[in-house]
């Protein structure tokens, strides 16, 4: 709705409390070049969040928000999971309306979007578990991947079921004990990412959030990309501290651990020619929502 | 079975809703008072009493005009503050809470400062609120307080809707625009200036 | 953002947009006769849809591909087809929340795969339009008339209205909008009609120019923020989770739950002034009467015809509303009957049950006759069972 409509009615400034006077004061919606930077700086749009300490999908989560390139036009969807206890507390407007259709409520709100303001960029974002991407919702995953809808999908996949508890899923690796594997998983973790691309996105990369540099340029990739040219997909590894035996302090040296070239959380990236061809027009027009450059 | 109610509570363990116990929303320049549909005027008038009675007379502004998002909310904003204005300078009791949104924000408001639609009753109870006034609420949360309010406390509460009114408020008006908030201060003014309604916290009330 | 700014105002497509009332009772119309699918497909038409999904299942697959049709000519905004019932009511449902006015259709399994999806668009208060055209559901495959999953979408928290004939099918869709979309109601709406004896046999409707057009959708007067970053307050979550273990989070869900049915309450209202009555009534002074929805109404009809020309007197009560349900309406109307039949095309006679549930007295009321499967429901069928019971009452009588 533009920067300048996200404001207090002056009459009401000095009742409202203070968090929201701070949101229209120092949060950096509109921000040029706003980032993962900003983070602890600038009002963030998380207000608050559930999770358990040191969880690093809440540092995901708050580096996602501060690098959206256009907050104030940017719709989200979750489901149901960890994440849909922090979504109540987002400052855009969120979705959440069944476990798996995420992909499918986001096809209908971008149309719809696209629709209503035509001209206006209106940007959507899909952040879902592992459980809701790759199990329950695979079919409304890939079909909207197929479909080429514009909006990016962001999966938190910290490899198991955990706001019920740890059971499997699909992105679980072999071996892996849990509830549901009670004699460790029988089959690979799925290879999304590699699904992905031949499913048509035409930007996909799988990274942890240990480098905030690199989540940051893949979700601004991420949500460009899709604006212009057609859907991507983004799988971060947020390891659940509490499923996997580790103390809230060891989340970031979890995520580094697997992030080794051999590792299964590999930086690993593909941009599709139309993508990439988009991205070079970009940098040669110097567009102000030019991609930073990885510091 | 008599012709159901909406009256102050508080009610039951889990009330009903007014709709489904009969209760029928007013038409166009009509109100409702406790269910009765009424002119208009006549709820602007049994309305400027409830408050002007009240011990903690209370306006509660939700998002729609907190929000300076268009030019309407502005103006509704301007006409709200009038209003708690004529109230407080009635009854320096009188409060003025926002409803910033809706969020399930549990367990950690300060029900001093604000009130959320999933517990409003903490506020109300906190605060001592014997009547108020939600205003710019989306219908939807709006029902849900009003119908929570009424389940938990004993709070007068007052609908000022600008779709097609609350049958979970023991009061309610339609289509409020700015002008019809502001004909509403007038109310007030005109109750105060008749001298009838003493302030109830028996502070000295100063001429309108 | 006003209501009625857009009236007399040109559409992309050169309709004029028009008072619904203007388009619903006073517009000129002219007869057409044509099938249930062609009359959905002229609905629509008129309907200023932003948004249809569709996906195949018979019958109701010429209907949805038609709206297909409506949306290459520019009446429709976006059109596509899903993956699965349940992604399209998924898909249906985002664009709602986007503030679109939404369009799809289903029939039988179909309704049962999108079935987690309806409780959802209700607490959601999503005002989206599905026209249900039953059918069987397996097992064994059934692809017949049976309205067997009308019962079990009841208590969806979705407005439901059932069709008897074309002409109420063209109405009930287009003035299903304007119901379902005042802002004290904002629920979703379904209109049924009964699979192939309305969607695929063609019928007399009378129907306004295709140069008018209902007012469009106003997600502005929603009574929940529309999901589109226009609206304050952006902190906001469709629908936040209110997840603790206590008193406060289980009473906010009661209420919210409470709300959805207070709003099928208020559609009452909006309801009557449209369609004229949640029920319809002939004869119903009568001693022995007929209540039912939908094509069992039709047959019901030919029956009281049929019993008239032997001199039994018998009224029938039409059903036009299941959610909400007339039970006051229904009440008043079969207060003087002794027996109330009530003729169904499934097995289970779940109208019978609702009816039971709401008059006093309720050992008048003969469950049947029923079909189901794609069975037709003779007239004669009805006579017999009427005559049947009579005789029986006469026996009793005569000891």
């Amino acid at each position: 709705m533009g920067k300048e409509k996200i404001k207090i009615c002056e009459e009401f400034y000095d009742i409202m409390p203070p968090e929201y006077r701070e949101l229209v004061d120092s949060s950096t919606y509109g921000k040029e070049g706003r980032g993962w930077k900003d983070v602890g700086v600038a009002k963030e749009l998380i207000e608050e969040h559930s999770l358990c300490a040191g969880c690093p999908e809440s540092i995901a989560f708050r580096y996602v928000l501060a690098c959206l390139p256009n907050p104030e036009d940017t719709v989200m969807v979750g489901s149901t999971g960890c994440t849909s206890l922090v979504f109540p507390h987002v400052a855009v407007h969120n979705i959440h309306s069944l476990f798996g259709n995420q992909n499918a409520v986001a096809s209908g709100l971008k149309r719809a979007l696209a629709h209503r303001f035509p001209g206006k960029v209106k940007d959507v974002v899909v952040l879902a578990g592992d459980g809701a991407t790759v199990d329950i919702g695979l079919d409304m995953t890939l079909q909207s991947w197929f479909r080429q809808e514009k909006f990016l999908t962001i999966c938190f996949d910290n490899e198991l079921y955990a706001n019920t508890g740890g059971q499997e899923s699909g992105l679980m690796q072999k071996g892996f004990v849990s509830k549901m594997a009670p004699a460790g998983k029988k089959f690979d973790k799925v290879r999304l990412p590699e699904i992905a691309e031949e499913s048509g996105c035409h930007y996909v990369a799988t990274l942890t959030v240990s480098k905030p540099n690199r989540v940051e340029k893949a979700i601004r990739q991420g949500v460009l990309i899709a604006r212009e040219v057609g859907p991507t997909y983004i799988q971060l590894y947020t390891p659940c501290i509490l499923e996997i035996g580790k103390q809230a302090m060891e989340g970031l040296q979890e995520m580094r651990d697997s992030e080794g070239p051999n590792e299964r959380f590999a930086f690993k990236e593909y941009i599709s020619e139309e993508a990439k061809a988009y991205l070079a027009s970009l940098e040669k027009e110097k567009k102000p929502a030019a991609i930073p450059t990885q510091g | 079975m008599g012709k159901y109610r909406v009256l102050p509570g508080p009610e039951a363990f889990l009330p009903p809703s007014a709709a489904c116990a009969g209760i029928v929303l007013p038409d166009p320049g009509q109100g409702h008072i406790n269910g009765e549909i009424v002119h208009e005027d006549v709820a602007m008038e049994e309305a400027a009493k409830q408050f002007l009675m009240a011990k903690v007379p209370t306006v509660f502004p939700g998002p729609l005009v907190l929000w300076n998002w268009n030019e309407k909310a502005a103006k509704k904003a301007t006409a709200i503050k009038a209003l708690y204005d004529e109230l407080k300078s009635h009854n320096p009791g009188a409060l003025l809470i926002p409803m910033p949104d809706y969020r399930p924000k549990y367990p950690k408001i300060n029900p001093e400062v604000e009130i959320n639609p999933n517990h409003p009753n903490l506020t109300i109870w906190h605060n001592k609120i014997d009547v108020c006034m939600f205003v710019g609420v989306h219908c939807h949360q709006a029902n849900l307080s009003l119908k929570i309010i009424r389940g938990g406390t004993n709070c007068y509460t007052i609908a000022m809707c600008a779709q097609a009114g609350h049958e979970d408020a023991m009061l309610s008006f339609r289509d409020a625009t700015p002008e019809k908030i502001w004909k509403f201060v007038e109310a007030v003014r005109k109750a105060k200036a008749s001298g009838v309604y003493a302030n109830p916290n028996g502070v000295t009330v100063s001429k309108a | 953002m006003e209501a009625n700014s857009v009236i007399g105002t040109v559409n992309k497509k050169g309709q004029k947009i028009v008072d619904p009332e203007y388009l619903f009772f006073e517009a000129p119309r002219q007869q057409y006769f044509m099938t249930g699918s062609e009359v959905v497909r002229e609905a629509i038409r008129r309907a200023s849809v932003d948004i249809s999904v569709a996906y195949p299942i018979t019958p109701q697959s010429e209907a949805a591909a038609m709206v297909g049709d409506l949306y290459v000519e520019g009446y429709v905004g976006d059109y596509f087809r899903g993956e699965s019932e349940f992604a399209v009511m998924s898909q249906c449902a985002g664009a709602s929340f986007g503030g679109a006015r939404v369009f799809t259709t289903t029939s039988g399994p179909g309704t049962l795969r999108a079935y987690e999806n309806f409780p959802m668009w209700a607490g959601s208060r999503l005002p989206i339009l599905i026209n249900v055209m039953v059918r069987g559901i397996n097992s064994p495959l059934n692809i017949q008339p049976d309205t067997l999953e009308l019962g079990m979408i009841l208590d969806t928290g979705m407005l439901i209205w059932h069709a008897e004939t074309a002409q109420e099918l063209f109405d009930y869709l287009l003035k299903g909008y304007i119901v379902a979309e005042e802002p004290d109601v904002h629920l979703p709406i379904a209109v049924v009609i009964d699979g192939f004896f309305v969607s695929h046999t063609k019928d007399m409707v009378m129907i306004p120019s295709a140069d008018l057009a209902l007012t469009p959708y106003n997600p502005y007067r929603s009574p929940v923020p529309c999901m589109d970053m226009e609206v304050p307050p952006v902190r906001m979550m469709r629908d936040p989770f209110v997840m603790k273990s206590n008193y406060i989070s289980y009473a906010t869900h009661a209420s919210w739950q409470q709300e959805i049915r207070a709003a099928i309450e208020r559609s009452r209202k909006h309801t009557i002034r449209l369609i004229g009555g949640l029920i319809e009534e002939e004869n119903s002074d009568a001693d022995i009467l007929i209540v039912s929805s939908g094509t069992a109404v039709a047959q019901g009809r030919e029956a009281i015809r049929l019993l008239a020309e032997e001199g039994i007197r018998v009224g029938i009560v039409k059903v036009k509303t299941l959610r909400p349900f007339p039970h006051e309406e229904i009440r008043q109307a079969t207060k003087n009957a002794k027996l109330i039949f009530v003729p169904e095309f499934n097995v289970v006679g779940w109208m019978a049950r609702e009816i039971k549930a709401v008059i006093p007295d309720n050992h008048r009321v003969i469950e049947g006759p029923h079909v189901a499967g794609g069975m037709t429901l003779p007239p004669e069928v009805i006579v017999e069972e009427i005559k049947k019971v009579l005789a029986g009452k006469k026996e009793v009588v005569h000891g």
